[in-house]
């Protein structure tokens, strides 16, 4: 792998984890105060589960791509970044599935929602590790570029 | 033939010379990820987020999915109101009420329930509650547990958590019956053999009949508590892990140290998955839906013959005085012999407050295992059975009435 690659993959690992971590503190600390926060894109309920657990995961997420940037081709050291991608999968999982689950049943209007009902569940604003969930693949690229090279 | 020791080695390096090759391992990611995950610093967060997307992917498809999404509709909205149009005798019909719905008193009359939990008859509630919510319940609880031991994750989990089920006279394997009994509490006390010694199983016995609430009775609790589902399971656990310290001191005999062989990270096999989660969900439903029906059955004929306002009435002081919850709960504790999830559900016609409802459910997690669950203990040994009731009598009357003087100096009771 080259050098450039390196580089840029420490430079995109250190402000992957500071917005991870951004993010994973923005959840816990709206959690812990007890509201909510709600914009056209983003949104952090107030749910002890979603937000307090939900946040810690994102922080150790952050954690996780912060430490891994010392000595980032050392084996453990990107084990760490991809538990770190780990953590936001299943954590967009989650909210994913949840969308789905609650996209499908119509509730007072009929067994199944409408069209229009089912898209409109999709539509954001979405939870913080969704806005994550497509930066950390990249993490599945650097890997693939190390496996590559090892000819392993 | 008998061979020495040195004759032993000889004939140990011979093999180990034509079978083992030797030279330098290099890890690879899998190997990473896998010393990583029994790491407490980088485990632990693993841990926490597997058993969040554990939790929220039980909660989306068993509550939001099927249970909300279209189980309720079909028993409330067809179900019952076709039960209570064809069944004969109609509302004040005893046979009627067994069956059916024994309806409830409002404004001085008495009318017919509009959903399968108040209903309580056998075919009513005695069929939603099985099919209705336990069983997407269980199913994807065992689905992911499946997966889980599947791709080797729970070998790794029981070495992480080893250094803390030390503490209470257990080691890391005890987490598999644990986590079993969040399934079904009859596979888990089978499961307490993997267990060396008398004091270890004997403890998780206990343990699991007083501090585990089973995956049918949370997919209850699901409906019937949303809002209070994870202080009643906080309290739940921390009282596993406070019993389980004073039962490691109290119990004598030994809690040896274990060495467990932690396989690779692999592939889940569909065909092993599929076959775990049908045996398991299949001999869930085998012992469930009978007991269910039976539970209806017996509660709605005690309630016709006054026992349950007796037993209400006579334990009054006990249930209102100590463990701060209405007289009432008397009939749900009655059907907690046979079912806790049936008990749960039978919670939600009582009218009380949100703090009380906390205390009956924990009350009903501990007091008494489910008569299956008693059979099974039964069938490992007489002694840890009796020992599990000293414990959940003790339990029961300690920690429900702790959670009541809780209440108390919030001053919500």
């Amino acid at each position: 792998m080259n050098e450039r690659v390196d580089k840029l993959y420490v430079l995109y690992l250190l402000v992957l984890g500071l917005v991870t971590l951004g993010f994973g503190m923005a959840d816990f600390i709206v959690t812990a105060s007890g509201s909510e926060y709600t914009s056209a894109a983003l949104m952090i309920p107030n749910d002890g589960f979603r937000g307090g657990w939900g946040g810690l995961v994102i922080i150790f997420a952050g954690i996780f791509y912060l430490s891994g940037l010392k000595n980032g081709r050392e084996i453990h050291q990107l084990g760490k970044v991809v538990m770190g991608s780990m953590l936001i999968w299943v954590m967009a999982g989650s909210d994913i599935f949840g969308m789905i689950a609650e996209s499908i049943p119509g509730g007072e209007e009929g067994w199944f929602k409408t069209a229009k009902g089912f898209l409109g569940t999709y539509a954001p604003p979405y939870a913080p590790a969704i806005f994550l969930l497509p930066f950390s693949l990249v993490v599945i690229f650097y890997v693939h570029k190390y496996h590559k090279e090892l000819g392993t | 033939m008998e061979l020495t020791a040195d004759q032993r080695w000889e004939l140990i390096e011979k093999i180990s010379g034509q079978t083992v090759r030797f030279g330098a391992y290099q890890h690879t990611l899998k190997d990473a990820i896998g010393d990583l995950t029994v790491r407490p610093s980088t485990g632990i967060p693993l841990a926490i987020a597997v058993l969040y997307g554990f939790w929220s992917i039980f909660g989306n498809f068993a509550g939001t999915l099927f249970t909300d999404g279209f189980l309720c509709k079909i028993f409330d909205e067809h179900w019952l109101p076709w039960m209570q149009s064809v069944f004969p005798g109609g509302l004040g019909n005893w046979f009627y009420a067994i069956m059916v719905d024994a309806g409830h008193i409002q404004n001085g009359l008495l009318t017919a329930s509009d959903n399968s939990f108040e209903a309580f008859g056998v075919l009513t509630s005695g069929l939603f509650v099985p099919f209705g919510v336990v069983l997407p319940a269980i199913f994807i609880f065992y689905l992911m547990l499946a997966f889980l031991e599947d791709v080797g994750y729970m070998p790794r989990l029981a070495v992480l958590i080893d250094t803390l089920l030390h503490k209470i006279g257990l080691h890391g394997y005890a987490i598999v019956p644990t986590i079993l009994g969040l399934g079904c509490n009859v596979p888990a006390v089978t499961s307490t053999r993997i267990l060396e010694t008398r004091k270890q199983r004997f403890i998780m016995m206990a343990l699991l009949a007083t501090f585990i609430p089973c995956g049918a009775q949370i997919g209850i609790m699901q409906d019937v508590i949303p809002g209070s589902i994870g202080f009643v399971m906080l309290y739940l656990f921390i009282g596993y892990f406070v019993f389980g310290y004073i039962l490691s001191k109290v119990i004598p005999g030994r809690a040896p140290e274990i060495l467990m062989d932690v396989p690779p990270y692999q592939k889940p096999m569909l065909k092993n998955t599929r076959r775990k989660v049908w045996m398991r969900t299949s001999g869930f439903l085998k012992v469930a839906v009978p007991f269910v029906l039976l539970g209806c059955l017996i509660v709605n004929i005690l309630y016709l013959a006054g026992t349950i306002d007796w037993l209400g009435n006579v334990f009054a002081p006990l249930f209102e005085g100590w463990f701060g919850v209405p007289k009432e709960t008397a009939g749900p504790l009655v059907a907690a012999f046979l079912r806790k999830d049936l008990a749960v559900a039978q919670l939600s016609a009582i009218h009380m407050t949100k703090y009380q409802m906390i205390s009956s459910v924990v009350l009903i997690s501990i007091y008494f295992p489910c008569i299956a669950t008693f059979a099974m203990i039964l069938k490992e040994s007489w002694k840890a059975l009796l020992g599990s009731l000293v414990v959940l009598f003790i339990a029961a009357f300690g920690w429900v009435g702790l959670l009541h003087l809780i209440w108390k100096l919030m001053g919500v009771a």
